[in-house]
């Protein structure tokens, strides 16, 4: 029943400082929509590099003079491995063909020589969930232990960069994210803060009166978050805003930036974080309460 | 129903309570008198747990004060009603949401605050002045709100710390006869008082005190 009167004397506290909440808010909505921008930007970045193990291959090339047998036996072993998507046998002359097809005009390059220097290959395309750097090593060191392979080419550093890059965006975006959110709780924290010692003698007055712990602090709690979720709904507009500038205005003039998601889980999110973090301040705020 | 025994209390070196030993016994209505820092209200804070006792134990009907835990003392004092000497009305309220607010921490349905609400207004007089704010009442209309809260949640204990302070004499008189009307209900009343005048020929049981020492115990 409390619980009724307690959101009544909140929505009432909130009114009677409405310039201080605002501006509480305010901030709590700028905090909210920088996690929006930094989840927007770690979603299509992760989402661009799954695209990438579709273009990925492995290349190996074989000894010179290998019969057809053994390059078969080889092509068996490859596909037979759990990791490997299909396998393509490329000749030395197939390999000089397709350098041909690569030089087009300028393929005066490849005059004068004689004998086809290209070795033949195996490109071997991997499933998408084993392109990973350490599966792709192991996979390589175990390639070069099969006879007849001369050397395993799998742009290394390629793999290695787009690791380093995603692991790094990650960090830094996990590292925003927790720097926002402890900002916000801070600001919930302060607001609450302040409100409490206002109302200082009238919480002295309603223990006094028998006010349980949960009836001095529901108000408070409840106060922290109207504010977070307030601030949740502003920054939701914002969100709203940005989308609708993004698709529909800027991509017009860029289409490049169709290929960009925006997730709308966030458009659900954005109050509900907003509200678990005012609350999360406002019972920091409120700490113990001692009745002597 | 209050039991002191060898009650001390000190702030910062200076004594305000010493050795007090006393009983109010249930029903019963009782004055506690003195000179301005006898200590009288230190006694009453002791009572409805504001301040703890340095020495001595302290029973409020079966609860022994020292042994309550913290989280069970908004329950003891729901059976308390106290009339503050600084009455401790919220300004910001209405006459009917300061006496509300005894009932709606209990978490008492609203229609049913409304009824015992308007009642005890009615009790005391004060039923035309629901809407009106403390700060445009005079000193004894106050009092009464105060009253008003302290008995609507029907107590066993009433305390009153100087209730008749700066009232006139005709207000004063009214306001004991309502103590005593609450008395007669079977609630225990502590009166504390440096106006004899409030307890001279009652028959009630008068606790003095003098510079923080219990001087004496009489029928008045």
């Amino acid at each position: 029943m409390y619980l009724l009167y307690s959101l009544r004397l909140a929505i009432q506290s909130v009114w009677r400082e409405k310039w201080i909440n605002l501006l509480s808010v305010l901030t709590i909505a700028a905090g909210l929509f920088m996690i929006t921008l930094t989840f927007f930007s770690v979603y299509n970045m992760d989402l661009a590099t799954k695209k990438l193990p579709a273009k990925f291959s492995m290349m190996l090339y074989l000894n010179e003079g290998l019969s057809e047998q053994d390059t078969g036996n080889i092509i068996a072993i490859l596909k037979k491995n759990n990791a490997v998507e299909r396998v393509r046998f490329i000749s030395k002359d197939k390999a000089l063909q397709e350098l041909k097809g690569v030089l087009k005009n300028a393929d005066y390059v490849l005059e004068g020589i004689n004998e086809n220097p290209l070795p033949a290959s195996i490109e071997v395309k991997l499933k998408q969930e084993s392109v990973s750097l350490p599966s792709v090593k192991k996979l390589a060191a175990d390639i070069k232990k099969i006879n007849g392979i001369e050397e395993v080419e799998y742009g290394e550093q390629f793999l290695n960069s787009i690791h380093s890059i995603k692991a790094g965006a990650q960090t830094l975006s996990l590292l925003l994210v927790v720097v926002m959110s402890t900002g916000i709780i801070f600001v919930c924290y302060s607001t609450v803060k302040i409100m409490f010692y206002r109302r200082k003698e009238e919480i002295e007055t309603f223990k006094l009166l028998g006010a349980t712990r949960g009836f001095i602090r529901a108000p408070f709690v409840i106060e922290g978050g109207l504010l977070g979720a307030g601030g949740g709904l502003v920054s939701l507009l914002g969100a709203i805003a940005f989308y609708y500038i993004l698709f529909y205005k800027l991509a017009i003039t860029m289409p490049i930036l169709k290929i960009i998601v925006f997730p709308s889980e966030i458009f659900v999110a954005l109050p509900f974080v907003g509200l678990m973090l005012g609350i999360s301040g406002a019972i920091i705020a409120l700490g113990r309460i001692r009745f002597s | 129903m209050i039991h002191f025994s060898n009650v001390s209390k000190v702030y910062d070196h200076q004594t305000a309570l010493r050795n007090i030993t006393f009983s109010v016994e249930k029903g019963e209505m009782a004055f506690i008198t003195g000179p301005s820092g006898a200590g009288k209200s230190t006694l009453l804070r002791i009572i409805y747990l504001s301040e703890k006792p340095d020495e001595g134990s302290v029973t409020i009907a079966d609860w022994e004060l020292s042994k309550l835990k913290e989280s069970s003392i908004p329950f003891l004092r729901r059976n308390i009603g106290v009339v503050f000497q600084d009455f401790r009305l919220l300004d910001n309220r209405n006459v009917f949401d300061n006496v509300a607010m005894t009932l709606r921490i209990r978490g008492i349905m609203e229609d049913e605050v409304k009824e015992r609400v308007m009642d005890i207004l009615k009790t005391v007089n004060l039923r035309h002045k629901a809407d009106s704010f403390p700060k445009t009442l005079s000193g004894g209309e106050q009092q009464r709100v105060v009253i008003a809260r302290a008995i609507v949640g029907e107590p066993t204990i009433l305390l009153a710390d100087e209730p008749t302070g700066n009232l006139d004499s005709d207000t004063a008189a009214g306001i004991t006869r309502m103590f005593k009307d609450i008395n007669a209900k079977g609630t225990t009343v502590l009166v504390a008082t440096h106006n004899r005048e409030l307890f001279r020929n009652t028959g009630r049981k008068v606790i003095r005190l003098d510079n923080g020492n219990m001087v004496g115990e009489e029928i008045g």
